[in-house]
């Protein structure tokens, strides 16, 4: 005689390891089979009821599925009761006893005890499989009309479930919506209101029909909240919120692109959303759903500010609840209603200092998502108000938010910087690595603010150096690279700021434990930069920068071999380390977004945006699809194949030994004697080089690189044009402040042979190219068709500017479909000569609707990396598929009337 | 509409579990788990939502139960609460003051009372009086069945 089932609960219950527990049910569940084996009928409904338990402490249960059916078989009303709880807990979806079923389900589902159809239903609406459905749809149909309303509501239910499992049978139940909505049972017409939502989510057309209920469903809502108390359906004093909540949702999806049906319930949808309290969660659910339906359906603007008000006044509530999806529904609205969201601003920030992070996380991104020109330093403040006291994984979001506002809407450079500074000190370990870049890029541009900025963060130093490592990175380049502004002008200032002092502030952070290795290389850098800046320190700076040509670590040990052998050739220290040129890169991308932005009104805007930023696709030719770091590469190769040749002329001895020097050395001492065209050449691709060094530095922004690329590169670039004669020195020189002025580099590089009549050629030069210039933006902006076939038409139109600082041509490739037929999978390659470089931005979509309807943005850069003349052609490569067939083509592009 | 609904004690020891949606075993297990810590570990002061893969959880502690439930993320958050305490209104009407107890042990009650309230994650009635009106009729019928008195459950 095995046990009952309170017998095994409490068994269980007294097992103190999970081991006993293990050992009991497996003795039990051994009586069990051993009981079905011998077809126990009496024991069988017991059996079951253990097996349920067995299963939900998750021990196997499956092999009493069989039994649960012969249950369900069995006439009486307990039988069934128990087996088709068994059946709904053990049986899974698509399996072969489910199958079984099928049949004493139907004669259950015809049976004279509703009770018994009540059981039938439940289980067939719990896990019935799609096969059962689609048999049993008459007998759902048929129940959905029977005379007790526990039944149709049931029916009801199951035949939503039919819909989900089976879609082809919604026509069937469509018919049935009428009826069940105007019954007086609440269950029924609650079930009815799912049902319609059901076939409204499934078959998007029906809406169109389902609009003739909004009448009767705003009636029916009408006399729900004006109804006096009622205790069956009293929630807390609302009246059945699940029936309103169906009401309203449905009317959401009715009201939803039409405006006479949103017309239609506007006055009850206004009532709804302005009365009731918002203190219990059952009033706060209703108003939270009716403001959902205003939000969606076409309302006029008052009501929309009515509902964002709500919003607001759950965010001033003390429910986190409501606060969370007041915030979420805020953060939907962002787009479509900017302005009354504004208005409630004070709340929002508030809830930045929420206890729960998830509501804290939803108002950070609703503060930046009304962040806008006016308010920004305000909100920005609050930001950072609020880091201190965030836990760390919170304040990467943050400081993430911050950036992103100053980059994004600077009211001036003066509040950029500060405003950089303030986060860099607050929470720099927790930053991006972008900000150093965009920090330098400011102050580069801002020629008033590089000794605000450089005294500021020389103070901030002063009295706190233990910072965190990206402020410490970012203030020892700065301070570095305006050294000499910042000495002059704190003289002037009468501020008590002394080299000395420079120089002993970053002696001590150099030795600090507390200095990671990445900012070390900095502050070298920063030293050897103030050996340029400022004169007379030499030898202080060669005292510090010594010891660090033996340090563990192999880059500070390079760097600081490599500066420190620079104090031996101060004619070429200078220009190497003469001021970083203006970063010019943003304003131009700025640019081209503001043009797409005109072309495209679609809102792909902020896509584009996004593609800018993100690695762009460089396509060199066709058939070789490189990224940056890529390309990046075969350029280092090319330099190095370069140097070979030349550093195998000769050989000279050198002073130092150490391994990391060698590649140094060799440049240094290694081609005298060779050709002046070969040079020229040489220092061609080294200025590339260079540029693409500097390049790298702002694109990549790793704090890191900053320091080291400008280091070696422009040291490589500029040792090689030096040893060869001392005149190209001062060319060199010259060259590397051309940088700032791409005009003037490509005259010098012409002047480089000739060695004379510099100086008038050169501002003759600069003008002439200044003309030609201007005279060739002026045709460029016309778009050009280049392509043209199906109904798809490509246009181009160019722009010649220069990209950080080298020459380049900007295009924007505009693509349109004036076919009746759609265009999919679209995807434009592009190829041009050697002696260029063309990066394509990722196409904002891939399918052009047709008709005209939309078309795809693509952003082409082409960039020039040699300098002489070129005529710009492209060779472009269209793939996509249109009618179903998939076609490839190529075109060239030569009648562009562009040399540069 | 409601995937799944789970019911478990402050131990993360299961009291009921309901599923609405095919998965499989192995799928319920991890589920289950992973829901149920998801909960457990919330702070009090936090808000009773998850969001949870594609899925929205929400849960509502009641003494030493935790009741979840997994529904859409278009579903209306607060209304979902509601069911929650629907459930639990009706529980407690049944069992007269419920507590966990009483579930354990009279699990299939449970169950029951469940399936007279949600069919396929839908709401079935609002009216907690009709459903508890039915419940009771079929507790009836089962005690006044001749064979109850042989079953000795």
């Amino acid at each position: 005689m095995s046990m009952q089932v309170r017998d095994l609960i409490k068994a269980v219950r007294g097992c103190k390891t999970q081991q006993k527990i293990r050992e009991v049910i497996t003795r039990e569940s051994a009586l069990i089979r051993n009981s079905f084996r011998k077809e126990d009928k009496i024991n069988r409904p017991r059996n079951i009821y253990k097996l349920i338990y067995i299963h939900m402490l998750g021990f196997p249960s499956e092999f009493g599925q069989l039994e649960c059916l012969k249950l369900i078989a069995s006439p009486s009303y307990i039988g069934k009761r128990i087996g088709y709880l068994g059946l709904s807990i053990l049986v899974k979806e698509n399996q072969e006893v489910l199958f079984m079923s099928t049949n004493i389900i139907r004669n259950d589902l015809s049976s004279e005890d509703r009770y018994i159809v009540g059981l039938a239903l439940a289980a067939l609406g719990n896990i019935g499989s799609s096969e059962m459905l689609r048999d049993l749809a008459p007998e759902i149909e048929k129940l959905m009309e029977s005379e007790s309303s526990y039944l149709k509501k049931k029916a009801t239910l199951v035949a939503i479930r039919t819909i989900r499992l089976v879609p082809e049978s919604v026509d069937r139940f469509i018919g049935k919506v009428r009826t069940l909505i105007g019954e007086k049972n609440h269950g029924v017409v609650l079930t009815g209101l799912q049902l319609v939502l059901s076939i409204v989510k499934t078959e998007p057309e029906t809406i169109v029909k389902f609009r003739k209920l909004v009448p009767g469903l705003v009636r029916m809502l009408k006399s729900l909240i004006n109804s006096g108390y009622s205790s069956e359906y009293d929630f807390r004093g609302t009246a059945d919120p699940f029936l309103q909540y169906n009401i309203l949702r449905l009317l959401r999806y009715l009201g939803e692109g039409s405006k006479k049906s949103s017309k239609l319930m506007a006055d009850i949808l206004t009532q709804v959303g302005t009365s009731g309290g918002i203190t219990k969660n059952v009033e706060i659910a209703i108003l939270y759903e009716a403001v959902l339906t205003i939000l969606s359906i076409e309302s006029d603007s008052k009501l929309r500010v009515t509902a964002i008000n709500t919003l607001s006044r759950f965010l001033s509530g003390r429910h986190n609840n409501s606060k969370y999806v007041a915030l979420n529904t805020l953060l939907k609205a962002v787009n479509t209603e900017p302005k009354s969201l504004k208005r409630h601003r004070k709340v929002i920030v508030e809830c930045l200092k929420d206890q729960d992070i998830s509501i804290r996380r939803r108002a950070l991104d609703l503060v930046f998502g009304i962040m806008d020109k006016q308010n920004v330093e305000s909100l920005t403040q609050e930001l950072l108000d609020c880091l201190p006291k965030a836990e760390n994984e919170f304040r990467y979001d943050i400081t993430a938010k911050i950036c992103t506002a100053i980059e994004k809407f600077p009211p001036n450079d003066k509040w950029q910087i500060d405003t950089l500074i303030k986060v860099l000190t607050i929470g720099g370990q927790y930053i991006r690595d972008d900000v150093s870049s965009m920090m330098t890029s400011v102050i580069g541009r801002n020629p008033d603010l590089q000794y605000y900025t450089s005294k500021k963060l020389f103070n901030i130093l002063l009295n706190d150096r233990y910072r965190n490592q990206t402020f410490l990175q970012v203030s020892s380049w700065v301070i570095g690279e305006y050294g000499d502004i910042l000495m002059q002008k704190s003289e002037k200032d009468g501020e008590l700021i002394t080299t000395t002092q420079a120089l002993d502030l970053f002696q001590i952070l150099l030795e600090s434990s507390r200095t990671t290795d990445g900012t070390k290389y900095y502050i070298l850098t920063a030293l050897i930069k103030f050996s340029t800046r400022i004169e007379g320190h030499d030898e202080l700076i060669k005292k510090i920068i010594k010891p660090y040509r033996e340090h563990v670590n192999v880059e500070l040990q390079q760097r600081a071999c490599e500066f420190f052998l620079l104090f031996d050739y101060s004619e070429i220290r200078d220009p190497i380390l003469d001021r970083m040129p203006v970063f010019v890169e943003k304003e131009i991308e700025l640019e081209i977004e503001e043009e797409i932005s005109e072309n495209n009104n679609k809102g792909m805007n902020y896509n584009l945006q996004e593609n800018t930023h993100t690695i762009q696709n460089q396509i060199n030719n066709i058939q070789n699809i490189q990224n940056i770091p890529n390309v990046q590469n075969t350029q280092n190769t090319e330099m190095n194949e370069l140097l070979m040749l030349n550093t195998d002329t000769k050989k000279t001895q050198t002073q130092n030994k150490q391994d990391s020097l060698n590649f140094l050395k060799e440049i240094f001492n290694g081609s005298s004697s060779s050709n002046t065209n070969n040079m020229n050449n040489m220092n061609n691709n080294m200025n590339n080089n260079m540029n693409n060094n500097m390049n790298n530095n702002m694109n990549n922004n790793g704090g890191q690189d900053l320091g080291l690329d400008l280091g070696l590169g422009l040291g490589l670039g500029l040792g090689l044009g030096m040893n060869n004669q001392s005149q190209r020195q001062n060319q060199n020189k010259m060259q590397m402040q051309k940088q700032q002025n791409q005009n003037q580099t490509i005259n010098q590089n012409k002047n480089q042979n000739q060695n004379q009549r510099q100086v008038q050629n050169q501002s003759q030069n600069k003008s002439q190219n200044q003309n030609q210039n201007q005279n060739q933006s002026k045709v460029q902006n016309q778009p050009i068709i280049v392509y043209e076939k199906n109904g798809m038409k490509i246009e181009m139109n160019f722009k010649v500017g220069n990209i950080r600082g080298a020459p380049a041509v900007m295009s924007i490739i505009k693509t349109t479909n004036s076919s009746p037929l759609l265009i999919s999978n679209y995807l434009l390659q592009v190829a041009v000569p050697k002696t260029l470089k063309a990066q394509l931005s990722q196409p904002s979509g891939q399918n052009i609707p047709p008709n005209g309807n939309g078309s795809i943005n693509q952003q082409l850069q082409i960039i020039k990396m040699v300098n002489q003349k070129t005529q710009l052609a492209i060779l472009l490569r269209i793939n996509y598929v249109i009618n179903g067939q998939k076609i490839v083509e190529n075109k060239e592009v030569s009648n562009i009337p562009i040399i540069f | 509409m409601i995937y799944f609904l789970l019911l478990a004690n402050k131990q993360g020891k299961i009291r009921l579990s309901k599923w609405y949606q095919n998965f499989t075993k192995k799928q319920k297990t991890k589920l289950q788990k992973e829901v149920v810590s998801l909960c457990l570990s919330r702070s009090q002061r936090s808000c009773n939502f998850i969001e949870w893969n594609d899925y929205k959880i929400i849960y509502r502690r009641y003494a030493s139960l935790y009741f979840m439930i997994c529904c859409d993320t278009e579903d209306n958050e607060l209304i979902g609460l509601e069911i929650i305490h629907h459930f639990v209104e009706i529980l407690d009407k049944y069992f007269g003051s419920v507590c966990e107890l009483d579930i354990i042990f009279n699990f299939q009650k449970a169950y029951n009372v469940l399936d007279e309230v949600i069919i396929d994650g839908k709401l079935q009635d609002s009216s907690k009086k009709s459903i508890l009106r039915s419940v009771g009729t079929q507790d009836f019928l089962i005690l006044n069945a001749p064979e109850t008195g042989t079953l000795n459950l």
